[in-house]
Order: C-alpha cells, then structure tokens, then sequence
C-alpha cells in the first residue's frame, strides 16, 4: 500500500497490528511469568498514548509541557470517581473522562498564549504541582493521598480482568492513537502546529490563528492524556496522587525526547525504550553491581536511567527516530554512501 | 499467505503448549521456600529499608542453620518501592508473576499495603505481618482481608491509649496532634476522634504530607493552641525534625509517639530536645530480660551487628520473621498457600515471637491489642507502663 | 494584639531566612541564564552536594580535631567552595562542550539527568542512615521585642545579600560581567569580538555551583536533617526567580525574600485562622509562578527583552 506521499510505505501496519495480537501468545508460550511481562507491555502501551499526545504538543506545537502527569492523573481519578462512585458505565467514562482532562488542557493552554519557551515549561510544571494538590484536597472523593481501589473495566457486558484481557484492551486504543495522531500531524492541523512551533510570526503572516491552533494541541494532548489515564486506573485497580508527580512528567518528556521529538513513531519507541531500560535493563545491571551496593535499589535504578539520559541526549539529539532514520537511509543508499553523511 | 498462515498456527500452539499448569505451590521447591518482601530503599524511610530486613534475615539464617522448615530453607526477596504505594503495586506484581513467590510478608506502608489488596485475592496469596500499624490491616470487612496477618497493634488503638494517658498524666493537658497526611494517618485520626467523643475534648490536629521535610507552619499552629502534650504520628525523620523544630521555637510540650516512632534513635538523633520523649511499643523491648529478646541480642552478637543498626526495627523484622516461620510450620510438611493460611489462623495466645501473645482466627487477623509505653528518661529508653489494652 | 503582631513579625523574620534560601539558590540559576540562556535544573541538586561535602568535611575536620569549633566550620566552607569550584568546572565540561549548538531544551532535559544522576549518587555515597549536620552556631539566637531570631538565620540573610551585591557589581561594572551579558545576547558575535565565550561558559557555572555550595552549606542546619531531595527546594526557587525577574540579580534578592514571606504566613497565620488554606501551602508558590508570568512576565526587576525575528 502507499500512502499519501510517496515514500510512505503503510504496509507495515497491519504487519504491526499483527504483531501486537500475537505478541500475547508468543509470550506465554515462552515463560511462565508471562503475565509479569504483559503488564510491563501494559504499562508501555497506556504510556504510549500519553506520550503520543505530549509529542504533539512539545514536538510537533513547540509547546513545552513538564506537567503533563497532571492531565493523566486527572482523567485516571475522573473515571474511578465516575464509574466507582456515580455509577457511570465503563464506556461513557472512556469518553468523558479524557474529556475532561482535555478541557483542564484548554485551561493551561490560556496562560500559553502569552507565556512561551521555558517560562511555559515552568508554568506546566506548577500546573502540575496545583493538580495533584487538587486532587488531594477533594479527599471525601479522592482519599487524598491514600490512593483509590478502582474497579475493572466493564465493556458490552464483558468484565475485562487479568493482565491478558487488558493488553488488548489498553493496545487497541494504543493503535488507534498511534494511526490517528500521524494521520492528524499529516493533516492541515499537523502542518499548523508545526508552522506554530517553527515560527509563531511567520505562522501569523500566513494566516494561522495561533490562540485557536494552541488551545487545540492542548486540548488534544489533554484528552490522550486522559485517556491514558482511564485505562492505567482500570486495568491497575490503584491509583494514588504519589505515582502522578514531576519526576513522572519528567519521565514523559524524555520518553519524547529521546524517540525523537517532532515524531510520533519517535514517541512510541522512546516509551519502550524507557521503560523497557526501567524494568528490564536496570534489574540486570543491578544484579551486576549487586555486589558493591546491596539494598540500594532504587538508587542504582536512577543513577543508571540518568546517565543513560543524559548520554543519549548529549550523544544522540535527534532521538530514538532519528537513529533509525539515518539507518534507514544508509541501508537504501548502500552501498554508495557518501562519507560525510554519516558523520 | 501460506507462509503468514503457517508461522500464526506455529506460534498458537507455542501459545498452547504454555498452557500448562504446575506441580505444587510457587514458591515451594524441595528445599527452598521463596518469600517476597517489599521495602523502601531508597525513599524517605531507606534507613527501615536496610534495618528491617536485616532483622528477619537474622532469623532466617538461624532457622536455616538448624535445618530449616520442615527441611526447606528460607529466602527472601527484597523489592524497592520507596514507600510508594503504585510502586509497591507493581513490585508485588513483580514477586508473584515473575519470581513466583509463595506468600508475601513485611510489605512496609499504611498505603502501599491496602494498594495491593486487589492482587492478594487475584492470586490468592497471604500476606503476613505487613509492616504497619494500621488498623484498617486487620479489618475483616475490606477486600482480601482473609489475606492478611497482622502483627501489631492498630494505630487507632494506639492514639486513644495516648490520650488516655496523657489525661491521666494532668487532667487538664491539653493535647495536640500532627499527623501524616495518608491512610496511616487516617487510621491515627480514627482513634483521636473516638477519644474525642468518648472525653468530650476536642484535640488540635495538625497534617503533614507523607515525605514532608519542613514543619514549622504546623509547630507554630500547635504552640498557638497552647498544646501541653503532642502526639507525633509519623515515623523517623518526622518526630525527630519536629522535636528540634519546636525546641528552637521555645516550645516544649509532652511529645508522645505512635510506635514507628519508637526507635531510640529517633528520640537520640533528637539530642536534647527529644528528652522525655514518650512513644508506644506493641513488642517486647528488645533489650529487656524475656527469652525472644535474649535470643535476639545473642544472635546479633555471634554475626556480628553493628550497634547502630539494633533497636526496635531490626527487632521487629526479627520477631515477624518468627511469626512467618511458626506459621509456615504448622502449614505442614507440603505447604500451599491455603494451607499456610488455615496455619496462621491455629495461632491462639502464641508468644513465642517476642511480641505480645498472639490469637487468631478465621474472623479475627488482629493477633494484637495492647502497648506498652516507654519513655527516653536521660538518653535511655526505658519502659514506664505495663501492657495497656 | 502584640501577641499577633509578635507572630506575624516572627513568621516575617522566618520568611526573610527562607526567602533568602530560595534568593540564593535563584541567583544560581540566574547567573547561568544569564551568560548562556539555559536554565540549570540541577541547581537544587547542586545545593544538595554543597551540603553533604560540608558534612563529610566537617566530620572528618571534627573526628581528627574533637569537638567542632568555628574553625572547623570555616573549613567546611571553604573546602565546599573549592569542591564546587572543581565541580562547576566539570559541570560545564560535560555540558557545554558537547551541546554547543543544541538547542536550549535539550540542555535543559540535560541538566534535568545531570539533577537525577547527582542525587542517585550521593544517595549511594552517603547511605541509608540518616545524618544530622551539626549547626555552627548550636541553637544560639537573639531576641528583639519578643521576637526570636536564630543567628543561623542572620547569617543567611547576610550571605544572601553579600552573594547578590558581589555578582551584582560584578556583572555590570567588570569588564568579565560585560563579556558575559554580550556572550549571552549573541555568542557568535561576542566570540568574533574577542570575547573567550568558553571561559565565560565555565566561570558562569563556577559561580553558580559555589552560590549553591554556600546555599546547601546554610540550609543543612536549618533544614535539621540531610536528605537527597533537598534539591527539591530548587524547584521552588524558579517562581521566586520569575518574580524577581530573570535576568535580574537583584531581582533574586526580592522574589526570593517575599515569596519566601509568603509561604511562611500562608504556612503560619493564614492556616491557623483559615483552614482551607492548610490545603495550599505547599503549592502557593506555584500559583504566584503562574499569577506573576500572567502578570507581568518580566517580574518585579527584570526587563522588557525585544528579540529580532
């Protein structure tokens, strides 16, 4: 199949598709704790959605956000409240929910249209800050910082329970952020933001109105959030305000940082990097230097997430993406490649 | 397409043949029983992280020396979820999904603990002595209570034979208390309400955020209303910090703690201001004269332990790991998750833990109801009450 | 009424002490905003290691000598400003160089993992057990008019405001502070003026690893325990940063000192009469972030910047 341009090669998505489904299987076949690894796969594809929305907003819009845990959490604790204490279905939780995440976008985008670069990064942080407090402070419906049990999701009469049922939930909204979101930032809103984040004048001259076209990625990204947040509340049965903190919205920016900002496959491979590096890199590490630092774990756990960071940030700018790019590139030009290139 | 339909149904019987269940309990081989514990260690309390499991592998090893449980030895997993109850959730996932433990044990954290309830029934696995005072552990209404084992005594329980004594102290003492902001504090706020109604007195109440650092806001409140006795209802850092707060304010009421409070260091690390400093004890003391106590300060002589680390929480993971082994003996000779349960409920006025004796059965998983005080009177801790129910 | 003016007058001394905390560690930031556009996301950690190498120094100094005496505190600061000195040094090394011509963020997300690196390691260093800095001045404080002020405090109130008028003369009336603010309007055309934009580089972070030193120096024993989320105090400093303004130095002094009142009456005075503000306390300076940037943006102090498009 080709798509619209003509490199873009789409054949590979229902090869992913594909993928995805029989991932499960191939997985339980392999090893007895094959639930452990479908809740990390879990994890990565409810993250996923969020950092897909958060690449839309910072890479592609130029609208930094380092708070973004925020809307998470708020569409997370909006469907536990919903469905656990109002009695609202699953399913119409699944659309209000990040709904109303998108509107707390909408909210913070305000200030963002004065407010821009790193002095907007500070002001999603604080955002951030303020959200979680909120949540705290609506304890008759939040218990505060104890954290709520949240029930299973509930979906055309099906309870949906168990780390395999899940996974197919959480992917199937996974792939369709995924195949929307690119088939959006190919769109005239896509090229919008784009021209926003390149040059908010020159965007003006060319007759885009930058006060609608913020609001708008705000709000997007917003509501993926928030359905990011849905799912993770369902499918983990526990929410609590300590897992929505800064160092979570910092983790969201670096998984979009590091795949590749701008990029919304660059997004979903820095997720699984990052997370994969979490839960499966670090442990082995770990056990390495098990020796010299018993008991330590979580710090081991950090120092190693850091200095990887720090080395693919300093090493590797453009990102996950970007590697794969230039791979891309050198395979199709092979085996005439022009040294300079590849520096 | 041949191809793609060959490589799905090879992958599907691969998927198949996983199917399989297996042979006796996880957790349980011929000679290893396979314990998950989760602990902060790296977070705000890593210091209890260090010292609590040290304590229990202290018994572990002893066990292990003279032959084990029914010929298994003992080992523990120690997992790090910083005192934060979504990481704990999914570090438990971890112990019994992927390292397939046999039952879990000491999962530190008022919070962290009621996290994981959910994941106890959906792998019917028993928890044992979670490290908390909570009385919310040993509530029978909650989900997977049938799970859980509790040690000690409720904080509720505990606030209200603070108060108590604190009345009994001076009639008219006016009594404050600053509490962590979560469901350890809840549980406090439980026990001070009920005294409030049952004495007709109304207690000033202060909240703190679990991790919180500074507490000159909250000090200053209490002194503002003239508090003469203040329960502290956080664990290490806090009582210490807001000792030293007050005293440089010039404040000096009657400080009383709820039992994470207890270690000596805590009032030790206080200096002078933390002289006097009462706290409650569910345990025997581990330096006083009974014979888990003695079995205690023996075993940390031979391997070696360094004073700094014995005190109240190496001996808590000291006499809960007693607690796991009894009951993991009278589980039998095969044990199954089930089978450690029905064990766990035969426990009926048992002290061989040095703790208090302890009773349960199947609607009852409290095990404990009274403390003892103990006050640090010219640097030393030393017991001032006998049990109070 | 005294007793109220007394409270409100001991929780604005308190503030002041803070406020000086955060002016402090938001002359860091400023300093290095200043001279090269990024924001140091590490300042807090960098404060962090300030005050854990004075504690290993002092109990080193202490160990060999007995009991700590004003020497050995003299020492300690000392030898945590040569620490930071090196530090710094290295600091830009591992930022600068390598990132030259990224972009700002990507500097920024740099010294965010630098934040994260420094903390696991002094956590791995340092230990589980929790350590008590001793306070140069034991509890000793003075009272005026019923007022109780701690000499710890005088002293961060006056190194606060001694750091702030030294890098305020500094930057507007030596030539080096010249060359800094030109390398940070346009390095390409400081550096074909002559002016050696890696030295500024790397004395901007030398200074602003040093004002963090002093800071983590100051607060350890105000703060009564060491903690490696001490940093986190640095995340409260930007709003008092932005309210003095950015790139003014002393405008750190003003945003520091009221933000820090602030927080101090809201924790204080204001709770105790109103209780729903009890709820707020730890996110006010967040809100007077976001007011001040609705506001006005440049802060109390700070300028109008006009850049070409």
């Amino acid at each position: 199949m080709k798509g619209r341009y003509q490199d873009e090669n789409l054949k590979w998505i229902p090869a992913l598709i594909a993928l995805v489904i029989l991932l499960p299987f191939m997985l339980k076949g392999m090893t007895f704790s094959y639930k452990y690894y479908l809740y990390i796969l879990n994890t990565i594809g409810i993250y996923i959605i969020l950092t897909v929305g958060l690449d839309i907003l910072s890479g592609y819009t130029g609208l930094i956000s380092l708070g973004h845990a925020g809307f998470m959490a708020i569409g997370a604790y909006s469907s536990a409240i919903l469905v656990d204490q109002v009695g609202l279905p699953f399913g119409l939780s699944l659309i209000i929910s990040p709904i109303i995440a998108g509107l707390f976008g909408f909210i913070i985008g305000f200030p963002a249209l004065r407010i821009s670069g790193m002095y907007l990064g500070l002001t999603t942080m604080g955002f951030g800050f303020i959200i979680r407090r909120l949540i705290i402070a609506l304890r008759e419906w939040t218990q505060g910082s104890g954290g709520l049990v949240v029930s299973s999701p509930e979906l055309f009469g099906f309870t949906i329970k168990g780390d395999w049922a899940n996974y197919f939930l959480v992917w199937t909204f996974a792939l369709l952020t995924i195949v929307a979101s690119r088939r959006m930032m190919k769109s005239k809103i896509g090229r919008a933001f784009m021209a926003i984040r390149d040059s908010e004048q020159a965007a003006q001259a060319s007759g885009i109105n930058l006060a609608q076209y913020k609001m708008m990625s705000f709000f997007i990204s917003g509501v993926f959030a928030g359905l990011a947040g849905v799912l993770m509340a369902h499918t983990n049965h526990f929410i609590s305000t300590d897992h929505f903190d800064n160092m979570l919205s910092i983790y969201f920016i670096i998984m979009v940082l590091v795949g590749g900002m701008g990029s919304i496959y660059g997004a979903v491979l820095g997720t699984i990097f990052i997370v994969f590096l979490e839960n499966l890199i670090v442990p082995v590490v770990e056990g390495w230097l098990h020796a010299m630092f018993q008991n330590e774990a979580g710090d081991i756990e950090s120092l190693i997430f850091g200095l990887i960071m720090f080395l693919f940030i300093i090493f590797q700018p453009t990102g996950l993406y970007g590697m794969w790019l230039k791979i891309r590139i050198y395979w199709k030009l092979f085996p005439f490649n022009p040294k300079q290139r590849f520096t | 397409m041949k191809r793609i339909t060959t490589i799905i149904m090879f992958v599907m019987t691969l998927g198949l043949i996983g199917c399989g269940g297996s042979a006796g309990s996880p957790g349980i081989t011929e000679n290893e029983i396979l314990i998950g514990n989760v602990q902060d260690l790296s977070g705000p309390m890593k210091e209890l992280g260090k010292i609590i499991p040290a304590g229990s592998n202290l018994y572990f090893d002893h066990v292990n020396n003279n032959g084990g449980v029914h010929g298994r030895k003992i080992r523990m997993l120690v997992e790090d979820a910083q005192y934060n109850p979504q990481k704990t959730v999914v570090a438990v996932k971890k112990l019994i999904e992927k390292e397939q433990v046999f039952c879990l044990y000491n999962v530190i954290g008022t919070s962290p603990a009621e996290a994981v309830r959910p994941l106890l029934a959906e792998s019917e696995i028993p928890l044992i002595a979670p490290a908390t005072q909570s009385g919310t552990m040993s509530d029978m209404s909650r989900p997977a209570a049938e799970y859980i084992f509790h040690t000690d005594t409720g904080y509720d329980i505990q606030s209200g034979i603070l108060i108590d004594y604190a009345k009994g102290m001076d009639e008219n003492a006016v009594i404050g208390v600053i509490y962590q902001d979560d469901d350890y504090g809840e549980n406090v706020i439980k026990g001070v309400e009920e005294s409030e109604a049952e004495m007709g007195i109304t207690v000033q109440k202060e909240s703190f955020q679990r991790g919180a650092t500074d507490f000159a806001g909250q000090v200053m409140n209490l002194m503002k209303g003239g508090c003469t006795h203040v329960i502290i209802a956080g664990i290490v850092k806090e009582p210490i910090i807001i000792m030293k707060t007050a005293s440089a304010m010039g404040f000096s009421p009657q400080f009383m703690g709820i039992s994470p409070t207890m270690d000596h260091r805590v009032a030790l690390a206080a200096g002078p201001a933390g002289e006097g400093f009462i706290a409650a004890n569910f345990a025997q003391l581990w330096n006083s004269d009974y014979d888990v106590p003695k079995l205690y300060r023996e075993l940390c002589e031979r391997a070696d332990v360094p004073e700094a680390m014995m005190g109240m929480y190496h001996y808590y993971g000291f006499s809960t790991a007693i607690v796991l082994v009894e009951g993991l003996k009278r589980a039998g000779k095969n044990p199954t998750r089930k089978k450690l349960i029905r064990g766990m409920e035969t426990f009926n006025n048992w002290d061989g833990a040095g703790t208090q004796p302890l009773t349960y059965n199947r609607n009852d998983h409290a095990g404990a109801e009274s403390v003892i005080l103990v006050q640090i009177l010219d640097g030393v801790q030393t017991i001032i009450t006998d049990w109070l129910k | 009424m005294t007793s109220f003016f007394t409270d409100i007058g001991q929780e604005i001394v308190s503030g002041i002490a803070l406020g000086s905390i955060y002016a402090l560690i938001a002359l860091g930031f400023i300093l290095i905003y200043k001279a090269t556009e990024v924001v140091n996301f590490a300042q807090g950690e960098l404060m962090m290691v300030g005050a854990y190498v004075n504690f290993f120094l002092i109990q080193t100094f202490t160990s060999s000598l007995g009991v700590p005496t004003i020497w050995t505190f003299l020492f300690g600061l000392l030898g945590s400003i040569i620490f930071a000195v090196i530090f710094g040094w290295f600091l830009d090394l591992v930022i600068n160089r390598p990132m030259r011509d990224e972009p700002v963020f990507s500097i920024i997300m740099a010294t965010i993992s630098i934040g994260i690196v420094l903390r696991a390691l002094v956590g791995l260093i340092a230990g589980p057990m929790s350590l008590v800095p001793p306070s140069p001045f034991g509890g000793a404080y003075i009272k005026l008019g019923g007022i109780i002020i701690s000499v710890l405090d005088i002293f961060i109130i006056g190194s606060a405001i001694v750091l702030v008028s030294v890098f305020y003369y500094f930057f507007n009336k030596t030539r080096w502070g010249l060359a800094m603010q030109a390398t940070s309007e346009d390095p390409i055309a400081a550096e074909l003026m002559g002016v050696p934009v890696n030295r500024v580089y790397s004395l901007v972070w030398i200074f602003a690893a040093i004002v963090a030193a002093v800071s983590g120096v100051l607060l350890a024993p105000r703060a009564t325990i060491l903690d490696t989320n001490m940093g986190f105090l640095g995340l409260k400093a930007f709003p008092a940063a932005v309210l003095g303004g950015f790139g003014s130095i002393p405008g750190a002094i003003v945003g520091g000192i009221i933000l820090g009142i602030i927080e101090t009456i809201s924790m204080g005075t204001l709770s105790f009469h109103h209780e729903w503000i009890k709820e707020i306390n730890d996110i006010i300076v967040w809100i007077v972030l976001i007011a001040v940037l609705m506001i006005k943006p440049t802060g109390i102090m700070g300028t109008e910047e006009i850049k070409k498009v």
